[in-house]
């Protein structure tokens, strides 16, 4: 495997061959955000969030997904950068329901923690809200596909890592969803209670299911005095 | 329903195709057919079958309507064609009428900017609309 020079934001830094521009950064201490991309899974480029400006590129580029090569010059945080992500989650947010307030990811979510630190303010862009209803057929899992930024990062966890294929991509443009078969409500019958996509999720999309009351069960607690 | 011998997953829009032309739109058990033929997943099947506009999840009426909505020829105003064609069929877009005569979809560009607005019927193009011809060819359908 051969040395591979690049400069990042001045810096010159070395990689090496097969490494992306992301996996070059991070080893170097430099944060790009990511949404769609996780190491586990196979880069698909699919949000745009992580994208740099090189040098000689005519458009930014991905870094998730486009390997180093020799003697490029990269900038992570330029202005041009910084306002693109910015603008992308904006775009995300323009269709997305809206109640962080109300939302059980809420602070654990990637979209806002991104949203927060790209300091994105109010909405800009006034579209179509996506709303759909809540999937909870399923004893393990349930969907609430209105906080679905379609990273596609379930469908993914599902096909590589447990090998389920249990969902797809369907319908096209603002339409577009991650279905179960023919677009029904997942049920215990296509899954089987392995949690991987639920983990893979950032959003509020996939949950586990919650009981009520579950934090009562155990013991009693008697004070005597 | 349709032979699969030997076809591959890149196989598999020009299968969908055929069964479109065969049965007239793609039946579930087809797609769930397809599926395990090719191994692929179900939802994969489904969602190259609901990508595309000129394939059918749903029976088709015997005429099918296909509104261009793209840019172009809503600037000449095919909102009033996509009107006018609600009115003379009674059914609005994605919808097929109760006896079969029509399906109405609209769809994207299909080459004929140049003569918006543009449609088709079945598999012929029709330019330049206005709600009188629409009625025009209307009429003529069987
Ligand atoms: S999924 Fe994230 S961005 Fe969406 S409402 Fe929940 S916390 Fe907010
Ligand atoms: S459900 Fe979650 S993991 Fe799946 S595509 Fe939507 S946001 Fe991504
Ligand atoms: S993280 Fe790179 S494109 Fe989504
Ligand atoms: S935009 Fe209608 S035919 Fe091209």
């Amino acid at each position: 495997m051969g040395e591979i020079t690049v400069t990042i934001n001045g810096s010159q830094l070395s990689g090496s061959e097969g490494m992306t521009i992301l996996e070059a950064a991070q080893e170097n201490g430099i944060d790009i955000p990511t949404l769609c991309h996780r190491p586990e899974l196979t880069p698909i480029g699919a949000c745009r969030i992580c994208v740099v400006e090189v040098e000689g590129s005519r458009t930014l580029v991905g870094s998730c997904h486009t390997p180093i090569t020799q003697g490029m010059v990269i900038y992570t945080h330029s202005p041009k950068v910084l306002e693109t992500r910015k603008v992308i989650v904006e775009l995300l947010l323009a269709s997305h329901c809206g109640s962080c307030f109300m939302c059980d990811k809420a602070n654990v979510c990637e979209l806002r923690r991104i949203a927060a630190d790209l300091e994105v303010g109010l909405p800009r862009f006034r579209v179509r809200k996506r709303y759909y209803p809540i999937e909870d057929v399923s004893p393990y899992i349930v969907r609430d596909l209105t906080k679905c930024i379609l990273c596609r990062r379930c469908v993914r966890a599902c096909n590589e890592i447990k090998k389920a294929r249990v969902f797809g991509i369907a319908y096209r443009g603002f339409d577009s969803k991650v279905v179960v078969d023919f677009d029904q409500p997942i049920d215990k019958d296509v899954c089987q209670d392995c949690d991987v996509c639920i983990s893979f999720c950032p959003t509020g999309a996939l949950s586990r299911v919650k009981k009520l009351g579950e934090e009562k069960k155990g013991k009693a607690l008697v004070i005597s005095s | 329903m349709i032979p699969t011998q030997g076809k591959k997953q890149e196989d598999l829009l020009i299968l969908l195709e055929e069964a479109q032309n065969k049965l007239g739109y793609l039946p579930e058990e087809l797609m769930a057919e397809l599926a395990k033929s090719l191994d692929m997943s179900i939802s994969d099947v489904y969602g190259v079958a609901t990508f595309y506009s000129f394939l059918s999840t749903k029976p088709q009426g015997r005429n099918v309507i296909r509104i261009c909505k793209c840019l172009p020829c809503l600037l000449k105003n095919a909102q009033a064609i996509i009107e006018s064609v609600e009115r003379e069929t009674g059914i609005k877009p994605g919808e097929t009428a109760p006896d079969g005569k029509f399906s109405f979809e609209l769809t994207n560009c299909i080459g004929a900017c140049d003569e918006a607005p543009a449609m088709m019927l079945n598999n012929e193009v029709h330019v330049n609309l206005t709600p009188g011809k629409i009625s025009q060819i209307l009429k003529a359908c069987k």
